[in-house]
């Protein structure tokens, strides 16, 4: 990955890079120290839920970041979104079973039913996304302090709507046959759900990165957020375009939602905002407004996690503030991020 | 007399009018009501709206100069207020028997572990942008949160502490009748906080009105400026920020002493955090006296809305989703939370300072 090359400036370019190869290579080598105290398999183990941990947070964490970079908002309702789209692919998957696709169906009507459940996410992300866009934070671009108000009360509000409509306790998750269970590779357990997720998170940060890096639409996007006036200029609707960037990071969250949901089979009204905390963990770690950021910043928290929780399980909530510490003392900025 | 500068000049002009004119007078009829109204009126939930009215006015202040003087939107303020509320809390809760320098004890600790813990944040955050310090604050109140949450064996988790006051302020001590009112603990704690809730606003008053004040709205008002003239922002922010955390933490202290009670939701969490937002917002942002005004206007709404609530629940005793509309009053503060900030920013105090100075203009025009 060449993204560290790519952000830093013409003259600076190889002192740059050089200095991310030394971060690479200390980071595989913290990433390989755990083996020392577990043994091989465990350690593959963890790792693969490490990743599956990672993948889930960076579909929130994402969204997040775009939003903040390409607009400038900080979208505290983000965590809101994350939840209802837990919530709204519970209910799918409840019609889902009543017609015996979930629970009892085959491996195609399971998978079926998973990208129904993701398009119903995405679909309530992304529309939700556009409500909240339009009424609510419209009126204050470019005012951080009424921005972090007001997503706050929409969040507040959104919660609350959850605990009204399907009421304020836990439910659990029907996930489909044929992810359940797992697969067994030489003694190493990959569970089939982590195996999907991993490669869903992978295919939405290739894709996420291909748009933005390749396609008119992308560059467009960059361009705005570089110098909105002269994209304005060229005839193209900038609103517009911020508003696509809002809904696009809410599906993402409300798809993150879901999947997590799968993940830990069960859902409940405040598990948006417990995630919001990670994914503004992993936003500082790997740099505000960058994608790549918060895709490496994800898995290292993913990664972290698991590894501590199996070491010292006690300080397993401390060690993404411990790691937001180290990587803020060398990079005040995050991993990616600009000043 | 050499000639004043303009700053000097406003400056005693300042301290001249403070001592007269109606808000003065105002001050004064505030604070001889609080002394006098728990003996007119012998109510306990009267006494218990007063006196947390009082101890939030002080973390709202607190929050006020952080946010509304100093221009940094702090999450974690809530966090502060539970560390001063814990510290008392165990502090007597794991000595067994309490002792009355338990409390400046615990108010030693919290001093230390806010200090510590607010220059840390300032270090990691102030660095990098402004938006930096919200996500940072954020983050780590929702980690002591989780950690107060978790960690059994010294907060007793969701179960809370519960703990008794020594001496004086415990609640079977009582000194007999005086002007027909039993002079008992509850009400010895009540003029304590509101003693010591009167000097840690004076003293916040203080502060904003000192040069460090003024140099600090100043970079609120024009960072790049103040830079130019020579200050080193850096340090002044830090030093409000530490500041204000650290009275956040005694407000904590006197909350506990109130309640005799802690739980990591009733300290710690991010709804008492949104209070205090709230609080500060309705109230005025930069005002410091609109931190009364915020604290009586939503404590006295906490009060008595779940009156109203009964109310709907008589109306529609059938309808299940009714019924938890109206249990659901967060939903209420939430939305009224999204009004307050898109059509009343300015609060209470903003909005009639503008209306005064308005009104003083238009004065002028006509002379």
């Amino acid at each position: 990955m060449t993204s560290a090359a790519t952000t830093g400036g013409y003259e600076t370019k190889d002192r740059i890079s050089a200095r991310a190869l030394v971060g690479w290579i200390v980071g595989v080598g913290v990433w390989l120290l755990p083996l020392i105290w577990i043994d091989t398999t465990t350690y593959l183990i963890l790792t693969v839920a490490g990743l599956t941990m990672g993948m889930l947070l960076f579909l929130t964490a994402s969204g997040f970041t775009l939003i903040f970079g390409l607009m400038d908002v900080l979208n505290l309702a983000h965590g809101a979104f994350f939840a209802w789209g837990a919530y709204a692919g519970f209910s799918t998957l409840g019609l889902l079973n009543a017609i015996g696709w979930v629970e009892t169906g085959t491996v195609s009507q399971s998978i079926y039913s998973l990208l129904i459940v993701l398009a119903v996410a995405l679909a309530v992300g992304a529309i939700l996304g556009l409500i909240l866009e339009q009424v609510i934070i419209r009126g204050v671009y470019g005012d951080h302090l009424k921005q972090i108000l007001i997503t706050m009360g929409a969040s507040l509000i959104m919660a609350e709507i959850i605990r009204v409509v399907w009421g304020p306790n836990d439910e659990v998750t029907l996930v489909p046959a044929a992810l359940v269970g797992s697969w067994d590779f030489f003694d190493v357990v990959i569970n089939k759900f982590r195996a999907t997720s991993i490669i869903i998170g992978v295919g939405v940060f290739v894709v996420m990165q291909l748009v933005l890096k390749k396609t008119k639409l992308g560059i467009i996007v960059r361009g705005g957020v570089e110098n909105r006036e002269m994209v304005q200029a060229m005839g193209y609707n900038v609103q517009r375009i911020f508003t696509g960037v809002f809904c696009a990071g809410t599906a993402f969250a409300a798809m993150g939602g879901v999947m997590w949901s799968l993940f830990k089979e069960q859902i409940y009204p405040d598990m948006g905002s417990e995630n919001l905390i990670f994914a503004l963990i992993i936003v500082i770690v790997g740099g505000m407004g960058s994608v790549t950021g918060s895709f490496l910043g994800a898995i290292m928290v993913g990664l972290a996690f698991n590894y501590v929780a199996f070491l010292v399980p006690k300080l397993a909530l401390g060690v993404n503030i411990l790691l937001m510490a180290i990587i803020l003392l060398i990079k005040p900025t995050g991993l990616l991020g600009q000043d | 007399m050499a000639e004043l500068t303009p700053v000097q000049a406003e400056r005693s002009r300042e301290q001249r009018a403070r001592f007269a004119g109606p808000a003065f007078l105002a001050q004064v009829l505030l604070l001889l009501a609080l002394i006098v109204i728990p003996l007119l009126i012998p109510s306990f939930r009267v006494l218990d709206v007063l006196a947390k009215i009082i101890i939030l006015t002080v973390a709202v202040a607190s929050y006020d100069l952080i946010l509304g003087y100093t221009g940094q939107l702090s999450l974690g303020h809530a966090m502060f207020f539970g560390f001063g509320a814990y510290s008392l809390a165990l502090v007597t809760y794991h000595s067994g028997s309490p002792q009355l320098y338990h409390i400046p004890v615990a108010a030693g600790i919290a001093i230390a572990l806010s200090v510590v813990s607010a220059l840390v944040i300032a270090f990691f955050s102030l660095r990098v942008k402004a938006i930096f310090f919200a996500m940072m604050t954020l983050a780590l109140a929702e980690f002591a949160h989780i950690l107060a949450v978790q960690w059994y064996d010294l907060t007793l988790a969701a179960d809370g502490v519960s703990f008794k006051l020594p001496g004086i302020f415990s609640v079977g001590w009582s000194a007999g009748k005086f002007l027909g009112v039993e002079l008992n603990g509850r009400l010895v704690t009540y003029y304590f906080i509101l003693i010591s809730s009167v000097l840690l606003f004076a003293g916040l008053l203080r502060f904003v009105r000192s040069p460090v004040g003024r140099v600090l709205k100043s970079i609120r008002d024009n960072r790049q400026r103040a830079v130019a003239l020579g200050f080193r922002t850096f340090r002044y922010e830090t030093f409000s920020i530490v500041f204000g955390s650290t009275v956040a933490s005694l407000a904590g202290i006197l909350f506990a002493m109130w309640l005799r009670y802690v739980n990591p939701d009733s300290v710690m969490s991010l709804a008492l955090m949104l209070n205090i937002l709230l609080m500060v917002i309705i109230g005025g942002l930069g005002t410091m006296y609109g931190a009364i005004i915020g604290a009586a206007f939503l404590q006295i709404a906490e009060t008595w809305l779940p009156d109203l609530q009964k109310l709907a629940v008589a109306f529609f005793p059938t309808n299940e989703i009714a019924q938890r509309l109206a249990e659901r009053w967060i939903l209420y503060f939430g939305i009224m939370f999204v009004l307050v900030v898109y059509f009343f920013p300015r609060g209470f105090v903003g909005t009639a300072r503008q209306l005064v100075k308005r009104h003083k203009t238009a004065k002028k025009g006509i002379a």
